[in-house]
């Protein structure tokens, strides 16, 4: 099936924005598929219906994918995309890698890399095609003006045994971008002393476009949500820019965001472990310094 | 309700992870182990709604080398009814594949109308072995849950999506893969500990599955970030334009 004349035949598993358009990551992937295709072909799936669990969707892709016997799925890494990926992954009785951040399908068989132990050790492996791959936002770089690719449709059945109820929306989420595809990321930590002082955070995010991220002193503590936390038992991000504020940098943070492109770190202790990982670390009072930054950023952004 | 708690031992979080000398695995020496993070987040979701219902029984059920033991005294501590080991030669190394149809075997015996697992181990981080387990059994599953509640004709389950939860149905027996919450998993008691020591855990026999192979070809620990640019003389005003002129012109990351 896999590895014949004429290329691979890839499938790009789409996820929609809220806002309507297809995730960024859905055309990362979409521009790497067709890279990879080698002459073969490229189908972009969507699942369709209404209040579709991961599970209905899984099980609408399996079906069609038994058909059309794509040697090579790719999906976002995004909290559905993995759930999506591993649940059909299992469906089809194939190998499921997970986050990957690079993928090289040659000769029958997929080559990935990928980051074990949350973050602490990378790791290269292989396995047989047809595979299935979960991918990292931000790993492939988004062409300039790439258009956004046209969709096939899969339309999933309802499935009685498990029904949609309601959503309850997070009192602290608000319109920024999710942490997981974020290309700027500015983070807090236990420096900045309590849930008030995320003002000054907010309005840094706010200039930069970027989403908010957490040590896990900081939603421990209930300053801020879960979903926030980067880190071990939190999300791993690799954004082009990481801010850190008054993060001392615990092994379990630095797991998290050690991949990012750059990495700013600004804290007032000299000795603080962030300042071993950071591009450029600021060594200041961040309550003076914050707001002095984000006036900064805010003119040169004018 | 009967509930059914997955298990993985792995390096406790705070444990340095080196790679050894086959560049294929990892230095096990010195590592202390301790029951997955999101594992024991699913513990606690369990034991929360065995407190509110005393006829809630919960097993703990492990995939792994004999030291795996440990990790299920720990669930048994914590309050667990039984515990069962399956191990035995291939054991420490199984895929999500072998643990899956592992535990699917126990699972079959145990007949319960709930399974939780955390959402992905925090050694191979692959996040396979609740999705798989649950299609093996031909069950749904929830992802990213952090809570459950019995409700009428079924139970109710609160999964995390961007900016919030879901609330989803599940009418007859599920598999829920653990997320953090806000409630943090119980240490276990000292009446606990003393109980947990006494039960007997039985031994199941690990056969590995047929199924998909991955082959590790290289690990190696992340590269090192060399020291940085370190900005600390100057006033606030000068540290934030000097970092911005950075960021921007250096960095080209504005």
């Amino acid at each position: 099936m896999s590895g014949q004349a004429g290329g691979l035949r890839i499938w790009v598993i789409a996820e929609r924005a809220s806002a309507g358009g297809l995730r960024r990551v859905t055309s990362e992937l979409a521009a790497k598929a067709a890279t990879l295709a080698q002459g073969g072909l490229v189908t972009v799936v969507e699942v369709t219906g209404e209040r579709v669990s991961t599970v209905a969707a899984a099980a609408a892709l399996a079906e069609r994918a038994g058909t059309a016997a794509p040697d090579l799925i790719l999906v976002g890494a995004t909290p559905t995309g993995r759930d999506v990926g591993a649940r059909l992954a299992a469906t089809l009785k194939q190998a499921y890698l997970s986050e990957c951040t690079d993928v090289r399908p040659a000769d029958g068989s997929v080559e990935a890399d990928r980051v074990l132990y949350a973050g602490k050790v990378r790791a290269t492996v292989r396995t047989a095609l047809p595979a299935v791959c979960s991918v990292r936002p931000n790993a492939f770089p988004l062409p300039d003006g790439a258009a956004e690719p046209s969709v096939t449709a899969v339309a999933a059945a309802a499935d009685e045994r498990l029904t949609f109820v309601r959503s309850e929306a997070s009192a602290a989420s608000g319109t920024r971008v999710p942490l997981a595809e974020a290309r700027v990321v500015v983070a807090g930590g236990r420096g900045l002393r309590g849930p008030e002082n995320w003002v000054g955070v907010e309005e840094l995010a706010d200039s930069l476009g970027a989403a908010l991220g957490a040590s896990r002193a900081v939603t421990d503590a209930g300053w801020r949500p879960n979903e926030e936390q980067v880190g071990q038992t939190g999300r791993t991000v690799s954004p082009d820019l990481y801010i850190a504020l008054g993060i001392s940098g615990a092994i379990q943070h630095l797991a998290g965001m050690t991949s990012s492109k750059v990495i700013v770190a600004v804290n007032k202790d000299p000795d603080a472990d962030i300042f071993k990982v950071c591009d450029y670390g600021v060594v200041a009072d961040l309550f003076t310094f914050l707001p002095a930054f984000t006036a900064a950023v805010k003119q040169a952004k004018a | 309700m009967k509930i059914v708690a997955c298990v993985k031992q792995v390096p406790d979080s705070t444990t340095k992870i080196k790679v050894a000398a086959d560049a294929r695995s990892i230095v096990t020496e010195g590592v202390t182990w301790s029951i997955s993070p999101y594992d024991e987040y699913a513990v606690e979701l369990a034991l929360e709604h065995k407190d509110g219902d005393p006829a809630t029984t919960v097993s703990a059920v492990s995939v792994g080398p004999a030291r795996a033991k440990d990790a299920l005294r720990q669930a048994l501590a914590m309050g667990c009814d039984d515990a069962t080991l399956i191990t035995g030669e291939g054991a420490e190394r199984a895929s999500a594949g072998d643990i899956s149809a592992a535990l699917k075997g126990a699972i079959d015996l145990l007949k319960p109308d709930l399974v939780v697992c955390g959402k992905q181990a925090s050694d191979d981080d692959q996040g396979l072995v609740g999705p798989a387990l649950a299609a093996l059994l031909g069950w749904p599953h929830v992802a990213l849950v952090t809570k459950f509640a019995a409700a009428a004709g079924g139970i109710e389950i609160w999964t995390e999506v961007e900016g919030g939860h879901e609330v989803w149905k599940a009418t007859g027996p599920v598999v829920l893969t653990v997320q953090k919450s806000a409630k943090e998993p119980r240490y276990p008691s000292l009446p606990g500990i003393m109980k947990a020591k006494k039960k007997e855990i039985p031994e199941h026999p690990f056969v590995a599955a047929d199924g998909p192979r991955i082959e590790i070809l290289k690990l190696e620990p992340p590269p090192q970030r060399g020291a940085g640019k370190i900005l600390k003389d100057g006033d606030p005003a000068a540290l934030a334009t000097q970092l911005v002129t950075l960021l921007r012109d250096e960095a080209k990351v504005l």
